[in-house]
């Protein structure tokens, strides 16, 4: 199959597009706005689907025209990734409900500067380098924002267990 | 390794466990503990973030790309036959399939806010009466205590999310506002049972927890509302 070919593309389509639709999904928390920026983003990768040279690379890539089409449509959200660390404070408490659904909640919570961290950890199975590379930043930032969200949400968690057994 | 570095390893990277963390764990019965909760929350999260993929989504992308006129020759074939299926007469079935598609979107929607049928949100009656004006329906008699209004984006738009308490239960009433659909459809999804109305504002999806109730609200819904259709 040749690369850049209409085939490869449909490839690439059917074996990436239920990550990256979760990715938007979290990234928007709106399925039908996720959908959209799907589409939006394939149909720019289709657009320039002759540059892509190296098949490891595609899932990247399309992570980064999908982030791109996000930050299009949320020009507002964006601000919200500021340069430095944020504050630990930043990350909000949310009250006890069923166990996935505080998980559902807490990440939705999570300032996007460190939820998209660890969506492309979770969900596109990326390193920390990697996942510097594409947010622009270094891999100690990632490593610190990765392991702010995770305790965050732990922190949350294991506060909702002990009410729930209280 | 020091037990700071391995924690903060485990946080950042918790699949990535190397030589000289995996020792520290295999001598430290803290760390070991600790990574085993890590372990557990991560997969608590990876749940979470597993969020239902619509159906279909790789082929309306493919729809939409056109990549399909490069497609093999037989997936030709087989389009050229749905085509002309379509064409021979299932026109009706089609339009009605559309429509259940908007009914099961309306399920989704419900479940995808459950707090919508647990917590009592923005419950003024007078709210619902205004919203159904403004949706181009009159509102003849009170549905019963509105517990849930919000606006919530709906299929390239925004519509109204209302639940309220019929005799039956609780109900949710969706209005979605300049999207016409072809012909009212039913469609069930869990536990859940949708019915989808055209009317003249757009459409209105009606999701109860039973098919029996459904049908039943969505009588109620149509002597007490006048939609104007």
């Amino acid at each position: 199959m040749a690369l850049g070919s209409a085939q490869h593309f449909e490839q690439v389509v059917r074996a990436f597009s239920a990550d990256l639709y979760r990715y938007a999904y979290w990234l928007c928390r709106d399925r039908f706005i996720a959908e959209d920026l799907l589409q939006q983003a394939f149909e720019r990768a289709w657009k320039a689907w002759h540059e892509l040279r190296e098949p490891a690379s595609a899932k990247a890539w399309l992570i980064s025209i999908l982030r791109n089409e996000h930050s299009r449509r949320f020009a507002r959200k964006q601000l919200n990734i500021v340069e430095g660390e944020p504050d630990e404070s930043e990350i909000p408490s949310i009250p006890s409900a069923a166990a996935r659904l505080e998980m559902e909640q807490l990440v939705g919570l999570l300032p996007l500067v460190y939820r998209e961290p660890l969506l492309l950890q979770a969900l596109g199975g990326f390193s920390c380098g990697e996942i510097a590379a594409m947010l622009g930043t270094t891999e100690g930032a990632v490593m610190t924002r990765l392991t702010r969200a995770r305790a965050a949400l732990r922190s949350e968690l294991q506060s909702a267990n002990k009410r729930r057994s209280a | 390794m020091n037990c700071l570095e391995f924690r903060g390893l485990k946080l950042s990277e918790p699949k990535l466990m190397g030589e000289q963390a995996r020792a520290h764990a295999s001598e430290c019965p803290a760390c070991l503990a600790f990574a085993r909760s890590v372990d557990e929350s991560e997969a608590a999260l990876e749940r979470a973030l597993a969020v239902p993929v619509p159906e279909g989504l790789a082929d309306r992308i493919l729809l939409r790309q056109g990549s399909r006129r490069r497609a093999s020759r037989w997936a030709y074939a087989l389009a050229a036959s749905l085509v002309l299926a379509v064409m021979a007469g299932v026109f009706v079935a089609t339009r009605e399939t559309d429509s259940a598609n908007h009914a099961r979107i309306a399920i989704e929607h419900v479940l995808e806010e459950p707090q919508s049928l647990t917590t009592v949100y923005n419950a003024d009656p007078e709210h619902l009466s205004e919203i159904v004006r403004g949706f181009g329906a009159t509102l003849r008699e009170p549905l019963g205590r509105v517990r849930y209004i919000k606006l919530c984006p709906v299929e390239q738009g925004r519509g109204w999310h209302i639940v309220f308490e019929a005799p039956q239960g609780l109900a949710t009433l969706i209005l979605v506002p300049d999207r016409p659909i072809a012909a009212a459809a039913t469609a069930s999804l869990g536990r859940f049972t949708a019915r989808v109305e055209p009317v003249r504002g757009g459409y209105y999806a009606l999701v109860t927890d039973s098919a029996g109730s459904t049908s039943e609200v969505g009588e109620i819904l149509k002597q007490r509302i006048d939609w104007q259709t």
